[in-house]
């Protein structure tokens, strides 16, 4: 058994080395596709933590009958607190909140002169988990509010919310069907190539099944070969997308995001490296599979 | 052993290669298989290693029935049959002793058997010398005698012959033959096509001759 996966493997190795410039063709073929796809992702990743900067806008405002005592409001914050979808209560006076008014008008803040500093009422802010940051989450922790009672009134954003999560549902469709597409993409043309190489091969292909050769003794080497250029191929794509990011991807990006509040560009993560040269592997073996097809009918 | 019944075969809708071909071929037999350019000889032979699959009618090798053979099994069947094709089917990109070493490696031999028959065999055609030739770098016999070697390399059940002797002088077609009786006496069933009429008349062997895909004569001396 063993000793079979080392004779094949051997086989595998030989046929590279007698079509160099084929296998050249395809590892190249492979590194641009998975380039291309690497960028891709880059680009959807930090577009996705873009949009979760966003969300942390996404808060529940709980603004308050009247001004409560102290042992009402602590009462008030804990049962706000015990709710599952809230990470954080702040409890905003009426001063706070005229305060936190008068400086978001700046220099127009003439226009509340001579007005006393508790007309606006006082608060509570939610600050929720990042799964509850969508309107379902939202109106469930409004919906809880309104049971224990004691608010006004509630805000949080509803025509916004709306807007963010069509816009994340749009992004999240986007990545799914062009990353679809690229990765077919990458696996016609990869397959293609590799094509050449079987073609270039086909009389020793016929020859073994005459011999009496089954199809997977005859397929197997140019599996491996497929393999083997996938994964060498990913190993590649990786490395030169890493370049050109730090060369020219991460600066122009950054000014592009930076405008929107996201701290900084990165670079795919390793989680995501080893999808793309499974991604590779993946290309480099239905690549072959699919190339042989015509030619091995054994 | 070898049994066809009502065999016919059409690459094409108005074109016949073999038509209602019956025949019964026993264990051990040595037939020739005669006839003019085109009349079916060689489609007779692809029919019997499963290159094409006959039109109408029943093959049976060995008990299996051919014609009904699933793809996957097509292979063990071509491990009991040695094959020489009439355009050899050599992989030039190959030395002569990896061409022959092909039906030993697609049943994963080991290496030192493998070098051992290989050697042997190419002796036996009289190429031992030429192992690390390439075909394209032998003239036009000696590729036939390696397709030869190839073909006996494994002491086939059935060896099926297209022309092996096509392009041999008479002295190497003597030899070849010997190599072929002494397969066929070691059991091996030998079927034969071939023009040459001066081997047939030196041994004399049975007979069947083709016409327009027709079997028109089975001659036993
Ligand atoms: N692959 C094919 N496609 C279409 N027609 C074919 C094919 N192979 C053979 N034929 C036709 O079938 C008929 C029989 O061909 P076959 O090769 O069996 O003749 P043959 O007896 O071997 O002739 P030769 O002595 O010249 O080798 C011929 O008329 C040929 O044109
Ligand atoms: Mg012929």
């Amino acid at each position: 058994m063993f000793g079979k996966l080392i004779y094949l493997i051997r086989r595998a190795l030989r046929n590279m080395f007698q079509s160099p410039v084929l296998c050249i063709a395809t590892v190249g073929t492979v590194t641009v596709s998975l380039c291309i796809l690497t960028f891709f992702a880059i680009i959807v990743l930090n577009v996705q933590s873009m949009t979760r900067h966003w969300s942390q806008e996404v808060q529940v405002v709980a603004y308050l009958d009247e001004v409560p005592s102290a042992a009402q409001i602590s009462a008030l914050v804990q049962s706000a607190e015990a709710l599952p979808e809230v990470v954080e209560v702040v409890y905003v006076t009426r001063q706070q909140a005229f305060a936190g008014f008068r400086d978001r008008l700046g220099d127009d803040a003439l226009l509340l002169d001579g007005l006393d500093d508790d007309f606006l009422p006082a608060s509570l802010r939610l600050t929720l988990h990042e799964e509850f940051r969508n309107r379902l989450g939202v109106e469930q922790v409004v919906g809880e509010l309104k049971k224990t009672g004691g608010y006004s009134d509630f805000r949080y954003g509803q025509d916004w919310l709306d807007r963010f999560e069509s816009l994340l549902n749009l992004l999240r469709i986007a990545g799914a069907v062009l990353g679809g597409f690229l990765l077919f993409a990458a696996l016609f043309i990869v397959a293609n190539t590799i094509k050449l190489t079987v073609y270039a091969r086909r009389e020793e292909l016929e020859v073994m099944s005459l011999v009496g050769g089954t199809s997977m003794f005859i397929k197997s080497p140019f599996l491996i070969e497929g393999a083997v250029q996938g994964v060498v191929g990913g190993c590649l794509a990786i490395s030169l997308s890493y370049l050109l990011f730090t060369a020219f991807l991460a600066g122009g990006l950054e000014t592009l995001f930076l405008a929107s509040g996201v701290a900084e560009i990165v670079f795919l993560p390793f989680f995501y490296q080893l999808l793309v040269l499974a991604a590779g592997i993946l290309i480099g073996i239905l690549g072959s599979l699919i190339s042989l097809r015509k030619f091995v009918r054994i | 052993m070898i049994q066809l019944y009502n065999i016919c075969k059409s690459y094409s809708k108005d074109g016949t290669a073999l038509e209602d071909v019956n025949l019964k071929i026993p264990k051990g037999d040595f037939v020739y298989i005669t006839g003019p350019s085109g009349a079916g000889k060689s489609t007779l032979l692809k029919l019997l290693y499963v290159a094409e699959r006959p039109t109408r009618g029943q093959i049976l090798i060995n008990g299996q029935n051919v014609t009904r053979m699933s793809v996957a099994k097509i292979p063990f069947l071509r491990r009991q049959l040695g094959i020489v094709f009439q355009d050899f089917k050599l992989i030039n990109s190959r030395t002569i002793f990896e061409n022959v070493a092909f039906p030993l490696e697609v049943r994963g031999r080991k290496r030192f058997e493998v070098g051992k028959k290989v050697y042997q065999v190419l002796k036996n055609v009289g190429l031992e010398h030429k192992l690390t030739k390439f075909p394209l770098q032998l003239s036009g016999g000696e590729q036939q005698r390696v397709a030869i070697a190839r073909a006996l390399v494994m002491e086939p059940l059935v060896l099926l012959a297209d022309e092996p002797t096509g392009n041999l002088d008479l002295e190497v077609t003597l030899e070849i033959m010997d190599l072929f009786k002494g397969a066929n006496a070691r059991g091996t069933t030998v079927l034969l096509a071939t023009h040459d009429r001066e081997m047939m008349r030196r041994f004399p062997r049975r007979q069947i001759c083709l016409e327009n895909g027709r079997l028109t004569e089975d001659w036993i001396p």
